[in-house]
């Protein structure tokens, strides 16, 4: 019998446990939608801080994306998982998660909102104004639409890199997927081949629809944008016929 | 991406891991004779077994001066080794690459293992034990019903204490860790109530909050490992380590430690 790591007896008895792999992707699968919930909210939020005319708000969003984004997520994991205790807050590796995660992420997601609104041109909130908008309304009715076709190609490439980052788990026995399949791999006969390989292609799974999901949709705005592009130039001559009558 | 293209990655990454299987392997102690120095993978965080000086960067310990009489026995010369410090998670692969030419590593001989290592005979017998919080009452495994039990990933630990809580009745749940100090931080922290390996790895462990119960649960026999298909080595290393079991040479060094 072979005993090479990618031997077909390891993957007969990788197919046996399925059960355990399966189990990590489900717990994968439910942290990275609420961690990605979490971090639109907070991206959001800080997103719209960042564009603030006030300098206090606009600062409160860049000590958040800097602090968060310049530091390591495993760094951030540990710090959580073996000095939070000590101050007196105990967050489950679930909770590590959602939360930890969720956090790191939201200050990339603030960056891309952020530099989504600033992409939109000024006179369209000159115009909002103009036409008795409040804030909220010009965000929710005008910026906020437009933006979201902008920013909806980036946003998917972070819940890619989202999804992906939930492996740290793995280091704090966070029972994800990851963890599952180095468990399993690490007992007995140590069968790390067919559990590494079945760990990467799940994540794949995953994460390749939405990343090809986002470069469609990125050419999809592309080739429209240049249909409304010209579409404006024809009212605009339109306009200027109009004129000279 | 085309079906095409895909092919091509998949034919590539297939000729990739036929090429990492290629290779051939000179048998027996003449290869390590030949690198000119014996390659042992040794604990770097286990006192008295394999323990790293980080001041002065030198391993001391029962295993590490058994490594150092295997060079003597194959060298003439008993410095000729290197050491590459391993974990219960490591060890194996780094085997299964040549990385190391012998494990001496507190690693438990188990029928298992043996259909995928060759292991020597036993040069020391330990047994699991559990370490936990003084403040938290727990005096043996029979106090642990609903406790999270903190483990190392790919120990056998983690089997001896599941088959002897199911023979007390007592429910327990398991967290696996990668090192032994990230299972002590999360016992300190509390992200788990007991920390669970062999007693004298956990002997390493003690401190003003943390004390050893008297549990003692399957016990356990170290043995040295070389590679599955190096049998010549296989059998120099046991003969080796029968020869120091039968002349007293092994009862010195557990007595030199106080193992």
């Amino acid at each position: 019998m072979s005993n090479g790591p990618f031997a077909l007896w390891r993957w007969e008895m990788l197919w046996s446990d399925k059960a355990v792999i399966f189990d990590g992707f489900v717990t994968t699968l439910l942290i990275s939608i609420l961690a990605l919930l979490f971090a639109l909210l907070l991206g959001v939020i800080f997103g719209l801080l960042g564009t603030s005319d006030r300098k206090t708000l606009r600062m409160v969003n860049r000590v958040y994306v800097e602090f968060f984004q310049n530091i390591p997520l495993l760094v951030q994991v540990f710090f959580i998982y073996n000095a939070f205790p000590f101050l007196g807050m105990r967050w489950s590796s679930f909770m590590i998660g959602v939360l930890g995660v969720g956090i790191y992420h939201g200050a990339y997601v603030a960056e891309v909102v952020r530099a989504g609104i600033h992409s939109i041109p000024k006179g369209q909130f000159e115009a909002a104004k103009a036409q008795g908008f409040d804030y909220l309304q010009m965000m929710g009715y005008i910026v906020i639409p437009q933006t979201i076709k902008i920013i909806l190609p980036p946003l998917t490439n972070q819940a890619v890199n989202l999804i992906k980052n939930t492996s740290v788990l793995a280091t704090i026995s966070g029972l994800d997927l990851m963890y599952q399949a180095d468990s399993w791999a690490s007992q007995g006969r140590l069968s790390y081949g067919p559990a590494y390989v079945v760990a990467g292609v799940l994540y794949f799974i995953i994460c390749f629809p939405l990343a090809s999901w986002a470069r469609w949709y990125e050419r999809r705005i592309k080739s429209r944008e240049h249909i409304q592009l010209s579409d404006n130039a024809k009212d605009e001559l339109m306009m200027m016929a109009e004129d000279v009558l | 991406m085309t079906i095409k293209k895909l092919l091509t990655l998949a034919l590539s990454v297939a000729m990739l891991f036929a090429l990492a299987s290629c290779g051939s392997e000179n048998e027996g102690v003449q290869a390590i004779k030949d690198h000119g120095v014996l390659k042992i993978g040794c604990k770097e965080d286990v006192p008295n077994f394999g323990i790293l000086d980080p001041q002065t960067g030198e391993h001391s310990g029962m295993e590490i001066d058994l490594a150092h009489m295997f060079a003597k026995e194959i060298f003439g010369d008993e410095s000729k080794v290197s050491f590459q410090g391993v974990t219960a998670k490591t060890r194996g692969p780094l085997l299964d690459n040549g990385d190391v030419d012998m494990i001496i590593a507190t690693f438990t001989i188990t029928e298992e293992r043996k259909l995928t290592y060759n292991f020597s005979d036993p040069y020391y017998e330990d047994a699991v034990g559990m370490l936990v919080r003084k403040d938290d009452g727990i005096n043996s495994l029979a106090d642990c019903n609903g406790k999270v039990i903190g483990v190392a990933q790919s120990a056998t630990s983690r089997d001896a204490l599941q088959a002897a809580a199911t023979k007390l009745g007592v429910s327990v749940t398991f967290k696996e860790f990668g090192t032994y100090p990230e299972i002590q931080a999360a016992l300190q922290a509390g992200n788990v109530d007991v920390f669970s390996v062999d007693r004298s790895i956990l002997r390493g462990y003690l401190s003003n909050d943390l004390t050893l119960t008297e549990d003692k649960f399957s016990p356990q026999k170290y043995g040295v490992t070389t590679k599955l298909s190096n049998k010549t080595l296989a059998t120099y290393v046991n003969d080796l380590i029968k020869k120091w079991n039968g002349d007293g040479t092994i009862a010195f060094l557990v007595g030199k430690y106080n193992l």
